[in-house]
């Protein structure tokens, strides 16, 4: 038996899967309510662009896709163990993109003339952006968190699915902003577009609307996750404060204050200032959500962990292989290692008998007892993946110690 | 009896699920932050009785007897009506020239919309702030609208690039009751 002190059980209903097609929920019909009003509007707001600037258009979607797709890749693999469902990523990325950028365009224009009657015009010019997008934009960016866990509730198990339909939406939400920006106010020519595409993607596109919902999609799943572990009133304190950081954050960049923005963009100096001025007001922020990130890591890890005590040195998991499994590095490079000795065909294999061996972890939680149907079947499948791996030739030093 | 004392109590239920009350609570919040600042907009607009903010960069000021008639919102602009004479301002980035504005305005606007259309020179203005613009005259037939209409537009751009169209207009042969207060009008209207 594996010597390693568990110190958390696993968490309840880990490994569910539920998409985001909830007919008999509430919550799913606003969902498509707002969506569909919101996407008339949306694609109306694209003809328009595309009008404007056919291939200012079309260089600037191509551009974003350049930019979304590794991203978009990126927080979906954050979840080392339990992937979050396509089509519940893909509701949180269309939130972002149709609702929150058009409710919030319409909430911005509103609390923008707010301002201007409070303030008077040359105030407004200087801090509107700052005074009301922050809170407009990252409300209206965390009701979608929130309609995506009423919809899926078992899905939000834990703050890092909170992060990662947080940091969906906020690139749903970057993605058409960015394409406003390089129309409306880059010009939308080829020159225009590709100079905003370096001022807010290059220069600054690590530290927008992909933090800030994240942020605030860790404080939802904090709260709505930890209930039988942490009082209310402290769940409250850190959804509310996580939010407040977000709010923060995005009134920092668009405020004028620690701006170090070239005036104008003349030399080859004025543009390298872009990115160090973007650093200045973004760095602190990709920090703490860094750490954030990895703590939650290191909870996951502790679950899986905790799931997979009984099963250590049974035909389906051996001692090494929880360590391999519990550690993603090491899991990729036993992976080419295994291919470097065995072939691809064993690589892929070995890949197979990790997967099903986290699944094996999922079941347990979900299970009811230790000796389930689903349990032991599960138990049998590691098994005889293992089986036919050690069968490769080559591959039996790097699979594991042979099966009792 | 006393066994059953004894016995372990029942776990107790799963906690109830609210499905309704988030809901309603959500839509709540959505329409509060969409609608909420133009309606406090309007509020504060109508309790200080004086200047109406267009954008977050332009404020017109009504002389007495004009009315906040509608309010614009793709570009944002506004409406102030007095009788039968109407002032459109309509803000919008912009950046070109003033001549430019004008001119796109003519294109897309005014041409599209008419019949008949007769437009003067551009000549030049300026504003108390000191802002300079270009303006023309013009009538036409517009829409539906069998009597001809006439009017006037100063275009401005300021040099943080916010561009500014005034459309003050009114049946033929009305323009001149109120020219002179919309070029009033026009003239405070204080552009960031």
């Amino acid at each position: 038996m594996a010597s390693a002190p568990v110190v958390r059980p696993p968490r309840r209903g880990w490994g569910r899967r539920t998409s985001l097609f909830q007919w008999r929920q509430p919550a799913f019909w606003l969902y498509a309510v707002i969506v569909c009003i919101t996407g008339v509007y949306a694609i109306g707001q694209q003809q328009i662009f595309r009008e404007l600037s056919p291939s200012g258009w079309a260089l600037s979607w191509g551009l974003l896709l350049l930019y979304g797709l590794p991203v978009f890749l990126a927080i979906y693999l954050l979840d080392l163990y339990e992937r979050e469902p396509m089509s519940l990523l893909v509701g949180a990325l269309v939130w972002g993109a149709v609702a929150a950028t058009v409710l919030s365009g319409i909430a911005n224009e509103g609390w923008g003339l707010v301002v201007a009657e409070l303030g008077g015009p040359v105030f407004a010019a200087e801090w509107t952006a700052a005074l009301t997008a922050p809170m407009v934009e990252e409300t209206l960016k965390g009701v979608g968190v929130i309609l995506i866990y009423l919809i899926a509730r078992d899905e939000m198990d834990d703050v890092m699915d909170g992060f990662v339909y947080g940091a969906m939406i906020g690139l749903g939400f970057t993605l058409v902003e960015d394409v406003f920006y390089f129309i409306a106010i880059f010009g939308g020519t080829t020159g225009g577009v590709l100079a905003g595409f370096y001022v807010r993607v290059i220069s600054s596109g690590v530290y927008g609307h992909v933090l800030y919902t994240g942020l605030t999609g860790i404080g939802i799943a904090y709260f709505v996750s930890r209930r039988q572990e942490v009082s209310l009133g402290r769940r409250v304190a850190v959804a509310a404060g996580l939010f407040a950081a977000a709010v923060g954050a995005h009134f920092l960049w668009n405020s004028p204050w620690l701006n170090y923005f070239p005036t104008t963009v003349d030399s080859l100096g004025d543009w390298l200032r872009i990115p160090l001025g973007a650093a200045i007001k973004g760095v602190p922020l990709l920090i703490l959500v860094v750490v954030l990130v990895r703590l939650a890591h290191r909870r996951e890890r502790m679950w899986l962990e905790a799931a997979l005590h009984s099963e250590t040195d049974t035909p389906a998991l051996r001692a090494a292989e929880l360590r391999v499994l519990l550690d993603p590095g090491a899991r990729r490079r036993s992976r080419r290692r295994m291919r470097a000795r065995a072939g691809v065909s064993a690589e892929r294999l070995l890949k197979r008998l990790q997967r099903e061996q986290v699944n094996l972890a999922m079941m347990r939680t979900m299970a009811h007892g230790d000796d389930t149907p689903d349990v032991v079947r599960q138990r049998a499948l590691c098994k005889s993946l293992r089986d036919g791996l050690l069968a490769i030739p080559g591959a039996a030093p790097a699979g594991a110690e042979p099966a009792p | 009896m006393s066994s059953m004392r004894e016995a372990a109590p029942l776990p107790s239920p799963p906690p109830r699920e609210r499905r309704w009350l988030p809901v309603f609570a959500i839509s709540a919040v959505v329409l509060a932050m969409v609608s909420g600042g133009h309606l406090a907009a309007d509020a504060l607009g109508r309790a200080r009785g004086s200047s109406v903010a267009v954008s977050t960069s332009v404020e017109v000021t009504p002389l007495p007897g004009w009315e906040l008639g509608e309010r614009f919102a793709d570009p944002p602009g506004i409406r102030l009506t007095k009788g039968g004479a109407n002032l459109d301002v309509i803000t919008l980035p912009f950046a070109g020239g003033d001549v430019d504005l004008l001119a796109e305005y003519v294109d897309q606007v005014l041409e599209p919309d008419a019949e008949q259309l007769q437009i003067s020179e551009a000549e030049p203005v300026t504003l108390a702030s000191g802002l300079s613009g270009s303006r023309i005259s013009y009538v036409g037939l517009f829409g539906d609208v069998q009597a001809p209409v006439e009017g006037e537009v100063t275009a401005i751009v300021s040099p943080s690039e916010t561009g500014v169209l005034f459309d003050g207009w009114s049946p033929t042969g009305q323009l001149r009751f109120t020219l002179d207060e919309i070029d009033a009008m026009i003239a405070s209207t204080v552009i960031a």
